[in-house]
Formats: structure tokens, sequence, C-alpha cells
């Protein structure tokens, strides 16, 4: 029986798709389960981005095989900068690592960002999705920063509420 | 006057002829070795979980101590805190305290019965410690690039100053015990190989900074140790020559040889030259590096030094060290794993029976066993670590004398053939091949140091002659044949079958067989799937990729190479990527077409890929025979790939284990 490719692309483009789409409510389901267990006198964006944090963390430890200083400090930032890029591409973002005029610095651009979408269905402020989308990268760098001995910083330049335009973060070594 | 132990003699054995080198005395610090040969440390699991040293691990040393020939065998390193942040393997020997001292004497008392020089190491594995603890500990609290490791705390000075005095309390536990030579372990990511690197120890005090305030513990390691031993008693250090982590910016070469340089100012009387570390993403011991890759360094390290240099790391044959030290750029030829896979190794080379060393094959399987907490284990040689047990190391004389028909003359088939032979069985080994070796014939032109396992067969080829196997090579063997010999036994050891492929478009002239691609008997096109993603797939992958071919590997199993062991199936998926190969794992072929293959996950997932050529290399079970057999009411056993298709290990352990008890 002959390969229908449409039909097996189609099929596995949904696949994705829900997969994806699965990440992200699933995430919020999870949120609403940790916030009745911490009880009315915690604030959720502190509960929100805690997990942000075991999350870049985690995703951190993650990220140590592949690092690799032997193309110098501006290949090791492009390299990150991608990996990081790479994290919101899995959950369907459309994200990009580039140059910055300085010297290694990378900024992290995201085009088309799921988070928003998945958080407004769940009562989630347009701000903790930006504020903990930092949060973890800045807890991915941890341990990327201690085990390189590199100083490392992310920033959020500029974010976008509604998941339109762009999503822009600096990625730089500081002295 | 230096000190002699036991005074050998070599001038009578054919191999201190043949290697003259290796057999002639060393002088390190006061004490005279009688020959250039040294079992290295090596941790074996073999010890209880509280430290103490077992019936097994002392067994398992006193085999080595009688290999090294009056030489060098060290029992493996301890760890030295009652915390256990130094502790790497669960079945490590302790020497935290002196209750332990009994079980090392033993250990020593077992190597002096050998009439060899006994060492003890001491070994706190820093970074790679903590097997059972939440933490371990080091210079700094660098994170852990393996996951397989515990999360890192930094040591505070006095913690610095006592794990100092736990190696000096140690080295004094060690001299009660009776050891004569004594060494510091500094590699791979151990505790001291942690102080001495740029890539941990990120320290601004004096225990940190250049590579001499990096050796400060080392220093006072060294020199609180000498303090407290016998002037007759030497210290040796193992220290990185090469750490091969400049992606994570350790130490360079000048900075490892000036930590030599440091450590023989600070006293010690020899160095082991090593390189690697777990955390390196370079591959150092693993038989896809060619033998005798590293002893360079041995030569760089004398001279930056002038105490004895000692090395191992792919050594496995006596030519190499024989030259090396005559020429003068090494002293002292160390083994671990050659040792391993035969303990009398270098005494088989002294009384110059070299074939008959059952030689390691690189595989690594037993570093895979350590790191998953179970007890050592050799890929090659089903007695180590049975040592202790009377069955395995010593099989008795059968209490019948059979005549047993081994149907294959395959690694598993003659493991067992040698062995039953020994026993006093009389064994007819049958093979429908003019050769013996079994599927080794082809699996060893895969690349990558496959030729090596082939040293499986030469090696159980002599043990067949010794034992008075018979051969009948070019003999197939039919019911007839069975029912006209009537043997007491039959080992089936034919190997496995290669079944064909059940798809529409299953009779396809395409399809070849594994062996005769491998043996280069079959047209192979350019595009090629091979079907089998276990180790001869792989292995048959490889080969058509490095002619040009674009390769495609699919395959049953989750994952590719489920029967290579972790620590080598690393670098078969580098191999694989630089060679282009693509693997499908979880999926079936669902049929063959003109155009190639259509392929099926095990979701469902449907897709073509084109080929001109098909190679069959899924394996199962070779039935045929069996039941002949039953019927004749003749004792039956199935060994190797013809009961379960595995591995080369597998087939040499199956063989054996039959072997010593039909």
């Amino acid at each position: 029986m002959p390969v229908d490719a449409e039909k097996e692309i189609t099929r596995l483009y949904k696949a994705l798709h829900s997969a994806q789409d699965e990440i992200g409510k699933t995430y919020y389901r999870w949120r609403k389960v940790a916030l009745e267990f911490a009880g009315d006198n915690v604030k959720p964006l502190d509960v929100a981005l805690r997990a942000a944090e075991v999350f870049g963390k985690d995703i951190g430890k993650s990220f140590l095989p592949r690092m690799n200083w032997l193309k110098g400090e501006e290949g090791f930032m492009m390299i990150l900068g991608k990996a990081l890029a790479g994290l919101w591409i899995t959950d369907g973002g459309l994200a990009t690592a580039e140059k910055g005029e300085n010297p290694g610095e990378i900024f992290i651009k995201c085009t088309r960002d799921p988070w928003p979408t998945w958080a407004k269905e769940f009562g989630v402020s347009m701000e903790e999705v930006a504020l903990c989308r930092e949060r973890m990268y800045q807890s991915v760098l941890e341990d990327v920063s201690m085990f390189m001995n590199i100083p490392l910083k992310i920033e959020l330049e500029k974010a976008i509420s509604r998941g339109q335009g762009e999503t822009v973060m600096r990625l730089y070594k500081t002295e | 006057m230096p000190k002699t132990i036991f005074e050998w003699d070599y001038s009578d054995y054919p191999g201190a002829k043949t290697y003259p080198h290796l057999f002639k005395p060393i002088q390190i610090g006061n004490l005279i070795i009688p020959n250039r040969i040294k079992y290295t440390a090596t941790e074996e699991n073999l010890n209880g979980l509280d430290g103490f040293v077992t019936d097994q691990g002392a067994a398992y040393l006193a085999q080595r101590a009688k290999g090294v020939v009056g030489g060098l065998c060290f029992m493996q390193g301890v760890y030295m805190d009652e915390a256990r942040m130094g502790q790497g393997y669960v079945g490590q020997a302790a020497a935290w305290d002196d209750k332990f001292v009994p079980g090392l004497k033993r250990l020593a008392d077992a190597i002096h019965d050998a009439l060899a020089v006994a060492g003890i190491q001491l070994m706190d594995c820093g970074r790679v410690g903590a097997v059972d603890v939440e933490y371990g500990h080091g210079p700094s609290a660098v994170p852990q690039r393996l996951r397989i490791f515990r999360p890192m705390k930094e040591m505070t000075k006095d913690e610095i100053k006592a794990m100092i005095q736990q190696h000096v309390d140690a080295a004094k536990r060690g001299v009660e015990a009776g050891f004569d030579i004594m060494e510091i372990s500094g590699i791979v990511g151990y505790l001291v190989s942690n102080f001495v690197s740029s890539y941990t120890n990120r320290r601004t005090d004096e225990y940190g900074g250049d590579i001499r305030g990096r050796m400060q513990a080392v220093i006072e390691i060294i020199q609180g140790v000498k303090a407290v031993i016998p002037e007759d008693m030497p210290l040796g250090i193992r220290l990185c020559a090469e750490e091969l982590l400049d992606d994570v910016r350790g130490n360079t070469a000048e900075e490892s040889m000036e930590s030599y340089k440091i450590a023989e100012e600070a006293g010690v009387d020899y160095i082991s030259c090593t390189l690697g570390w777990q955390e390196s993403i370079y591959p150092v011991i693993s038989r896809d590096i060619p033998m005798g890759n590293w002893i360079h360094l041995a030569k760089r390290a004398k001279e930056h030094v002038k105490v004895p240099i000692s090395m191992a790391y792919r050594l496995f044959k006596p030519e190499l060290p024989n030259e090396k030290i005559g020429a003068g750029e090494l002293d002292i030829w160390e083994m671990c794993r050659p040792m391993i896979a035969d303990p009398l190794m270098p005494k088989k080379v002294l009384e110059g029976k070299e074939e008959e060393i059952r030689h390691c094959v690189a595989c690594n399987l037993c570093l895979a066993r350590l790191f998953r907490d179970a007890p050592m284990t050799c890929y090659i040689n089903p007695i180590c670590a049975h040592e202790a047990n009377a069955e395995f190391a010593d099989p008795q004389p059968a209490e019948e004398e059979k005549e047993i028909m081994i149907v294959g003359a395959g690694p598993a088939g003659l493991e067992c053939a040698y062995l039953a032979a020994r026993r006093g069985h009389e064994v007819h080994v049958y093979d429908k091949r003019a050769e013996i070796g079994g599927t080794l014939n082809e699996a060893r032109h895969a690349p990558y140091g496959d030729d090596e396992l082939w040293t499986c067969v030469e090696y159980q080829k002599v043990m067949c002659e010794k034992a008075g196997v018979n051969f009948h090579l070019g003999t197939e063997v039919t019911e007839e044949l069975i029912e006209e010999e009537m043997p007491d036994s039959v080992v089936l050891a034919t190997g496995p079958i290669y079944p064909g492929l059940a798809v529409p478009g299953g009779d396809s002239d395409k399809i070849v067989y594994l062996a005769d691609v491998m043996s280069g008997k079959a047209d192979v096109g350019k595009k090629v799937v091979v079907w089998g993603n276990r180790k001869p797939g792989i292995g048959c992958a490889l080969h058509l990729a490095k002619q040009g071919k674009k390769v495609t590997l699919v395959g049953k199993d989750k994952t590719a190479g489920f029967d290579v062991n972790p620590s080598f199936k690393w670098r078969y998926y580098i191999y694989m990527r630089q060679n282009g190969i693509v693997a499908y794992n979880d999926c079936v072929i669902e049929e063959i077409s003109d155009a190639g293959i259509v392929v099926k996950t095990y979701d469902g997932y449907r897709w073509p890929i084109n080929c001109d050529t098909i190679v069959l290399a899924q394996r199962e079970p070779n039935e045929s025979l069996k039941k002949a057999v039953q019927s004749e009411g003749i004792e039956l056993f199935v060994v190797g790939d013809a009961l379960i298709p595995r591995n080369l290990s597998s087939a040499v352990h199956d063989g054996y284990r039959i072997g010593m008890r039909i």
C-alpha cells in the first residue's frame, strides 16, 4: 500500500500541536493545584515564579553536557542563545537567537508565543507569563554560569502582552 | 640501602628474553621492585556496603597478585571519611577507622602470598563520590555535567584540613595493614584532581588560584602522608597528564606537567601518568582508540620529572611497553582491564604463553557495571568476580565422562568445548563452516576496533587444542548425524537465524544477508537499509557507511544498540551521526517495493525510504535440531545466540557456564 504523504504529515502535524497544547494546559492545571495547596496567604505570582525557577534549574542541568568553550566566547554565547530559543520552539513558539552589537551579546526573539493564549484560558495575567519566562531563563543560566565560570545574565527587554508582535530577551556576559 | 621484599630471578623464563625491559628491576624510592609490571588499583564493587573487605574481593585480588609475578599489585582505592562523601562506589573498601585494618591486612597478605609487592591507594572520589549520600564535596561547588553524580558542596578550609588528615590517618592504617607501597589517586574527577583542575577549583584562597595554589592541598596530603609512612615505603600519585577538558576550560597540558613537577617537589617517589575525566567528551580507553594512542604522554612526563613514570591506557600487549621502557620513555607498565580479562596476563607473558592470554576487548562493561552499583564483571572473562567460587574458578573433573557433540564453533561453542574437555569429557565440535569463529568471522570486519573481538576466538582455539577438543569443520550436523553418533549430550551453539521479512515484497531481490555483506560476498547498492538495530546491525551500518553508502538503520528496539553496554553505546551514536546514518527505532518494515521500503512506527505512522539494498541483521533464536535431539532422549543444552541472540559476552558466559556444569 503506497504511503499517502499528505495524510501522514497531517497526522503528525496534528499530534505535534496537540502535544504542544497539552504542555501549556498541563502547566496551568498544576498551577491551579499548587495554588489550592498554597492557600490564600500566598501570592499566585510568587508560586509561579518559584515554579519557573524549578523548571529553569532542571533545564539548566540538561544543558551542561553540551556546553563547549572550544569555539570561543562568541560561539559559546550563540550556541547558548540557540538552546534558549529552542526551549520556546519546543513549546510551539517561533523564536530565534541573533547576535547583538556588543561582544558576546545575543538577542532571543520570539514572534509567536502560545503561552499568553493558554494563560488567558486559565485566567492568568499576561504579566505573569512574561515574568515567568524571564525567571525560568535566569534559572537556566545559574548552573551554566557556575559550570563555565562565566557570569551570564538574561533580561526581558520587550514583552508583548497578548502574544502578538515580538518578545525580546537580551543574553550577555557581565564583567 | 634500598629494600627488597621478595627476590625474583626471571633469567630462565622465555618472556624475560623476549621482553627484557619488562622483567628488570626498578628502584622506587627506597624499594626495589623486581619487574616493571603493575596491576593498578581497580574498583570492583565486591566489598561490603559498609566498606569491609569480603572473601570475593580478597580472592579477586589474590588472583591478580599471582599475575604480576613479583611486581606491583595494588588493592583498590579506599575512601577515608566516615561521612562517605569520598565514597564513589557502593562496594568500595574503606579505611576511615582502625576497624578496617584487619580486612586491609587480608589483602596485603594475599598479595604477599603471591610474592608480589602490595600497594594501597588512598582515593577520595570527590566529585565522582557521595554514591550513598546527598552531596559530594570539592574545592568549589561546580555543577555536575553528568546527572548520575551528586550535587557538590564547596569545602571549607577546616574541611580541607580534615580531608588531608583523613589521608594521613588512612595512610597509617595502610602501613599497619602491612602494605609496601602507597599511592594517592588524583585522576578522572576524584577529589585530588578536583583541586588540581581549573575546571573544578575556583577558589581564591590558598587552595585555589594558579596551578601552584590548586596543588596546595595535594602538597599537604603528600607531605602529611610522607611523614607517617616508613622511609622504605614509596609514595606515588596518579595525576592527569591531560585532562581532556578543554571544552570546559580545564587545565592546559603545561599546567598538568607543572602539577607533576610540584608533586615531585613535594616528595612523591613515582607518578602514574593518566588522562581524561569521567566528564570529558573525548574517548580514551574504548576499543575505537588505537592501542598505544596515549603512550607519548609518558614520554612527555619523563621530560618534566625525574621520578619513575608508570602508565596504562590501551597498552594491552607487552611489545610496546617493553619497547618504550627500553627507550627510556616509560618506567612501569600498568594494567587494569587487561588483568580483569586475564588476571595472569603478565605471568603468561613471562612464561612465554602469550597465546593463552584472554585479551581485554576494551568494551568498558566493567566500568558500566561499577557506575550502576553492580559488582564487577568482565565481558570476556566469565570467572571475573567469581574467584572465590570454586565452581567457577576451578571447575572439577566431571563425575561421569560423556561424549559431547557441540554444534557450532562460534565463541559460545568453543568456550563450552574447551572447558568440558578439560573436565574429562570427550568433546566433538561440528561446524558447517570450514573455519571456527562463527558469526565473529564477519562481525570482526565492523569498524572502530571490532577486529579486536577476534582475540576471543584465538584464545579459545588454543584452549581447545590444549584440552584435546575434536573438530569436525565443514560438517553440517543433521538429524541423521545425531542419530548416527548418538552422543550423551548435545550443545547447540549454532548462532542465530536471520529470518526473512514476511511482508509484501518480502521476496525482493534487494534483500541480502548480514554475513554476506560483512564478508563482501553480497552486492550492495548505494542506498542501503539495515534491518535490525542491535550491535550486528550497527556494525554493518557503519561498515557500509565507511564505504560511502547512504545507510538507514531500522529496528524494533526502542533505541539502537540495546545489546551494547552504556559505556560504549555513546561512541556508536557519535559514529553513526558522523557517518550520516539515520536510525528509525521502534519501527517495522511494512512493505518492500521497487523504490525501497515503507517504515511503520510503533504508533502507526508510515513513510517511504528509498533504497536499493536491504540487509537482514535482525536475529532470532535458532530452534533447528532441538526437536531432533530431544526426540532421541539426548541431554540438550542451548547456548549463545542460538538460545537468545545477544552479544559476544553472553555467548562466552553461556558457553563457560554449560562447560563447567555439563
